[in-house]
């Protein structure tokens, strides 16, 4: 049955569509400043020019940050993403003492304001007489990634057939090499996933890493917020915004449809509609980041 | 027969298995001790330092007080205290407003673009699949005085070259617009599940016995969707409370919220004693609010295996 006239869809469609514009308009315009021969943001445009993106890639602060963010988000996801899979089976399992206290401790970090953690963390190093170090802004990203790892692998290891890990165990396979043969592989599209999304909060998160990243060693996003002071910085720093945004929306894009064809692989009967249930926990977990 | 020949011959190749193993449960102590040590111990620590049992100054004599608190909860016109409850307003009209913005585009999705309806979806959540704070230094860009929407405007002729519109940028508008733009597709998504997942025989039953399609839609659609509704305002709530990064690049001095003093607290004052209460404090906020609203968030992770998804 039609549950809107079609008036109401008029305005429906119409207002959507406004709204992905309203949504997307941002990204357009550093796209477009990003080429834009001037040294300030303003309209009206006055050239097309690459010499912000030399210019950036020649900032040895710049690209410095750039890596050490990159560094940092790939420690800190491959961290996140194994403690994760450890979270998950531990949790799947029969018997689990606390489970809803552990399941809570372990979503915590989704709720636990950012400010507030990056300033008990701080506080945490000081009474341990540890320096603030590039280590510290790592264990910090892998306590709030930690969560969206979860949230991604244990769907995907709750609907694994049990028997298929009982069938290795039955013909011999210890519990390691079940996990290593049957399990891992299994759970291969989700773990992409879970490294995807804890890589890209890491890179982008700013609380923790400026309280816990040395003063001579900015992460990307530290760099960012201090270079947003310099107006002579800013071109370049469009520019290399321009480049994240377009390589984040094609990793993301990818890792979502090989995700999609790779379980389509695996798991023959896989329904649409249970894939769709997946993407929106994969969404929702990414809302936070 | 079978059954127990099967068991002997994994018995023999496994001579081990009958030996004690530790549950599989147990993999999951690691992390837990992982999050205990570096999110209770913070919080912990915070909390020793709100109430004077540590100082991070060394030499300090150390000692239980709780007049930070008093002069926090209590003091006379205390502008942290101000601050506090301006912060806690924007953070509510934003949920808010977030919220009734999110619903239409939600219900566009699941009961007009039904065809196409995940690609659409992908396409309201794609700009956050980039970096957030990229997206507050476009809005940045685009608000100033010289910038995108001031020279719109100026082009039209509503308002004459040369006079921006100044509250555009550095004002409580910008705060509360990049945190609306931020965060209406997360607002978005829980409705748009909760209507998926809707009984449409429900809808067709309404129709066939006389509803108008508008009642239809307040008498069933609307009631059946709050819990989406109410997991989305919170979506918006919980993070916003804690916000500041938002003011940090987008808000004048006037317009910081709290979390912009507790960063303070930390950066440009020594005084981590008095920072550690409005940190204590926004923990607080956020530990409450999700224990009034914490069961309209469900991760469906509370319960044992069963099997199934959903």
């Amino acid at each position: 049955m039609r549950t809107t006239g079609r008036f109401g869809s008029t305005v429906l469609t119409v207002y959507f569509w406004a709204f992905v514009v309203f949504l997307i308009a941002p990204l357009f315009v550093l796209v477009i400043f990003s080429v834009n021969n001037s040294t300030t943001p303003t309209l009206p445009l006055t050239g097309f020019t690459t010499k912000w993106f030399h210019a950036a890639f020649t900032n040895g602060v710049l690209t410095g940050a750039l890596v050490r963010s990159a560094e940092i988000a790939a420690a800190a996801s491959i961290g996140a993403t194994i403690l994760g899979i450890m979270a998950s089976i531990g949790l799947t399992a029969k018997k689990v003492r606390f489970r809803s206290f552990t399941v809570a401790l372990l979503l915590l970090p989704l709720v636990i304001p950012y400010i507030s953690l990056a300033v008990g963390l701080l506080i945490l190093l000081q009474a341990l007489g540890v320096q603030t170090s590039l280590v510290a802004v790592v264990l910090g990203h892998i306590v709030i990634t930690l969560p969206f790892s979860i949230l991604v692998v244990m769907p995907r290891l709750r609907s694994l057939d049990p028997s298929m890990v009982e069938a290795a165990r039955d013909l011999g396979a210890s519990d390691v090499s079940a996990f290593r043969l049957i399990t891992l592989p299994l759970l291969g599209p989700s773990l992409v996933s879970s490294f995807l999304i804890c890589f890209v909060t890491s890179f982008d998160e700013y609380a923790i890493a400026s309280f816990l990243a040395p003063s001579g060693k900015p992460t990307y996003p530290v760099f960012l917020y201090s270079s947003s002071r310099t107006p002579a910085l800013l071109p370049e720093v469009i520019a290399v915004g321009t480049l994240v945004i377009v390589v984040s929306l094609v990793l993301v894009l990818l890792a979502e449809g090989g995700r999609q064809w790779a379980e389509r692989r695996i798991v023959g009967t896989a329904k649409a509609d249970f894939e769709a249930a997946e993407l929106s926990t994969d969404l929702a977990a990414l809302g936070r980041a | 027969m079978a059954h127990s020949t099967e068991a002997t011959v994994s018995q023999r190749r496994n001579p081990d298995r009958r030996r004690f193993r530790p549950g599989r449960g147990s993999l999951a102590l690691p992390p837990m001790f992982f999050v205990l040590i570096l999110l209770l111990g913070p919080v912990i620590f915070i909390g020793l330092f709100s109430v004077g049992l540590r100082s991070n100054i060394p030499g300090t004599p150390v000692a239980f007080s709780g007049s930070n608190w008093h002069d926090f909860l209590f003091g006379p016109s205390n502008p942290f205290r101000k601050r506090f409850v301006y912060s806690m307003e924007v953070a509510l009209l934003v949920s808010i407003l977030t919220t009734i913005a999110a619903f239409p585009l939600a219900y566009f999705l699941s009961f007009v673009a039904r065809k196409h309806r995940y690609t659409y979806l992908l396409l309201l959540l794609a700009p956050f699949f980039t970096s957030f704070l990229l997206r507050v230094i476009a809005w940045q860009i685009m608000l100033n005085d010289n910038g995108v929407v001031n020279w719109l405007i100026q082009s039209v002729g509503l308002k004459p070259h040369g006079d921006p519109v100044k509250w555009l940028i550095y004002s409580n508008f910008s705060v509360g617009l990049v945190l609306f733009y931020s965060w209406v597709p997360f607002v978005a998504l829980p409705i748009f599940a909760v209507l998926e997942n809707m009984d449409h025989r429900l809808l067709e039953a309404a129709s066939d016995l006389g509803a108008s399609r508008l009642s239809t839609f307040f008498r069933v659609s609307l009631p059946l969707s709050l819990p989406g509704v109410i997991a989305g305002f919170v979506f918006v709530l919980i993070p916003t409370t804690g916000e500041f990064i938002t003011p940090l690049f987008v808000g004048g001095p006037n317009n910081q919220l709290f979390g912009n003093s507790i960063q303070s607290f930390f950066s440009d004052s020594p005084d981590w004693n008095y920072g550690s209460v409005l940190a204590v404090t926004l923990v607080a906020v956020v530990l409450i609010l999700m224990l009034i609203f914490g069961r309209y968030l469900n991760t469906d992770l509370r319960a044992a295996p069963s099997g199934g998804d959903q």
